[in-house]
């Protein structure tokens, strides 16, 4: 083998192992041609030049974020000096892997690029940590919250693409009932609990699901009561995705109203992690919690 | 008594160096830098980490399949890693309580988040300091039936206590809230184990870049924690050399290890 890797590994060692989800797949296998690229000391917009593509389009693609094509990896691989046949071939089946259909593809004609990533790093995740200061999570939302939340924004939008959308936010709470579903643990400020979205009705039983879905043993719910008064919530709602995969780094992903940030540099993440881990200490214990839920659910 | 650290990243605390030696992704830079600096005085600090993972590891074996033991407080529990106490002994005897004790919130809210019981067993977290025993006892008392032996778990932790706390004093006011037959195991930082420039040096860099003053104690100093019960062959010694198993990867550690019996 004629190949060069910083950490002296083969490249693409340990990715035939188990089954991993498309979007893992990806993320490693970006992650690779990263190291290779810059190992041959190669630069993003040479090798954007090698497949007709940006800058920006090689970053999203050595992230995972957007699926790969054969031919370009190909290209980039000859580029970077990859010439073992061997390596080639298990390069490209592994692309062919990282292709497979998600479960979502039949949203496509809604699904904006910028959410599709989400969807495929929130089900490849086995870690979701997240904080919220103005709505109940996503994977926690009752059909009727998700629709009073999705109704706003989507102005003037035909009834079938909203429910879409509700279809689409449920569908993501299957992974509640896989065999080994990821721990979820989720920090939330009083706010959303008092926020009655969709009227009184609809939030109390949006509190009582709530409360249902801290008892799930993968889930662990914390408010942030007003009485303590400072809290480190000036990042706004955010969400942190951690893999199993011990190279790949947490995502720290901020949801904004026509598209999303993805942070994975490691000094990015940490601050919100920094966030998220002193909230953690200072929000109420999960009992406490669902004590402190089911009391705003009486007063509303 | 009880001294909550703040919450404080630019400083390294000892569980977040730890979580980093075990492959953890719960650490920041300061922990990071100080694991680096470490590596220059002593090259097997990863080894420790792990041995005294395993070390944690065998005792909470030995305890539920050979001492019967289905209690145990564990003090000092350190952010979740793999096979934590209530994970092994209940792969063995699933109805198994631990009861996890820790003064950093943060690291708290880790345990609560994600050490969660088997069905048949339970677990519960409590916020205190080893240095308040009466807390710890009384709070554990909600999940432990004290009339029956529990094993107290002292993992890493004691040499984070000076001699003016009283450590010798605080174990022993443990050790007799409990009845006959209960365990106690301990691992600590030991002098007598690497050569004296090492050792000075680990010392003077926890004094220098860490949240925990540490303060490492002798062989006779940590059979001292044992007084008055009997101490599992083979007694107190290097923690990879406690009943080792097939197959554990080789290198000298800095802890001395034990595990005892209350007659």
């Amino acid at each position: 083998m004629n190949t060069v890797v910083p950490d002296g590994e083969q490249p693409f060692s340990g990715l035939d192992d188990t089954p991993v989800e498309a979007t893992v797949l990806r993320m490693m296998l970006g992650g690779q041609l990263r190291r290779l690229r810059e190992a041959a000391g190669i630069t993003p917009e040479r090798a954007g030049l090698e497949i007709r593509a940006s800058r920006s389009k090689i970053s999203r693609l050595e992230t995972g974020r957007v699926g790969l094509k054969g031919r370009d990896v190909q290209d980039l691989l000859t580029l970077y000096g990859v010439t073992d046949e061997d390596v080639l071939e298990k390069v490209l089946a592994l692309v062919r892997q990282s292709n497979t259909p998600d479960w979502w593809a039949k949203y496509n004609d809604i699904l904006p690029g910028w959410f599709e990533a989400y969807l495929g790093l929130e089900s490849a995740a086995s870690t979701i940590r997240s904080f919220e200061i103005q709505f109940v999570h996503g994977l926690f939302q009752t059909e009727d919250y998700a629709r009073a939340v999705t109704r706003p924004g989507r102005k003037g939008a035909p009834a079938g693409e909203i429910e879409d959308w509700v279809r689409l936010r449920l569908s993501r709470q299957a992974l509640h009932a896989r065999q080994k579903p990821p721990r979820i643990w989720s920090v939330m400020d009083e706010a959303v609990l008092r926020r009655p979205v969709g009227g009184p009705a609809v939030m109390r039983a949006q509190l009582r699901h709530l409360i249902e879905a801290g008892a799930m043993p993968h889930v662990t719910l914390q408010v942030v009561p007003f009485s303590r008064g400072r809290h480190a919530a000036e990042s706004g709602s955010f969400t942190v995705l951690r893999f199993e995969e011990r190279d790949l780094p947490d995502v720290v992903y901020l949801e904004q109203l026509t598209g999303a940030i993805y942070l994975d540099q490691r000094s990015d993440v940490e601050q919100y992690l920094e966030v998220v881990d002193e909230l953690s200490g200072e929000a109420l214990t999960p009992d406490a919690t669902t004590r402190f839920i089911e009391q705003i659910a009486r007063e509303t | 008594m009880t001294r909550t650290p703040g919450f404080d990243t630019s400083v390294a605390h000892q569980a977040r160096m730890y979580d980093y030696l075990l492959g953890g992704k719960d650490n920041y830079a300061a922990d990071r830098a100080a694991i680096d600096a470490q590596l220059k005085i002593y090259p097997d600090v990863a080894f420790a980490a792990r041995a005294n993972r395993a070390f944690l590891g065998r005792a909470v074996r030995y305890l539920t399949a050979e001492a019967g033991i289905r209690q145990f407080l564990d003090i000092g529990t350190g952010i979740p890693t793999a096979g934590n106490t209530h994970q092994v002994a209940q792969e063995i005897a699933p109805e198994t309580r631990v009861v996890y004790v820790d003064y950093d919130p943060v690291v708290l809210s880790h345990a609560r988040a994600l050490l969660i019981s088997h069905e048949a067993g339970a677990t519960n977290y409590i916020d205190a300091d080893l240095r308040d025993t009466p807390a710890i006892l009384a709070q554990a008392s909600e999940l432990l039936d004290f009339s029956k032996p529990v094993a107290v778990t002292l993992i890493a932790i004691l040499h984070a206590i000076p001699e003016s706390d009283d450590p010798h004093g605080k174990v022993a006011s443990l050790m007799d809230a409990v009845p006959p037959g209960s365990h106690l195991a301990v691992s600590h930082m030991g002098t007598g184990l690497l050569d004296s420039e090492t050792q000075r040096g680990l010392e003077a860099h926890s004094g220098r870049a860490m949240q925990q003053r540490l303060t490492a104690r002798s062989r006779e100093e940590v059979a001292r924690f044992f007084a008055g019960m009997d101490l599992v062959p083979p007694g107190v010694v290097r923690i990879e050399d406690w009943r080792p198993e097939p197959g554990a990867d080789a290198g000298q550690s800095v802890l001395w290890g034990a595990v005892g019996r209350k007659p």
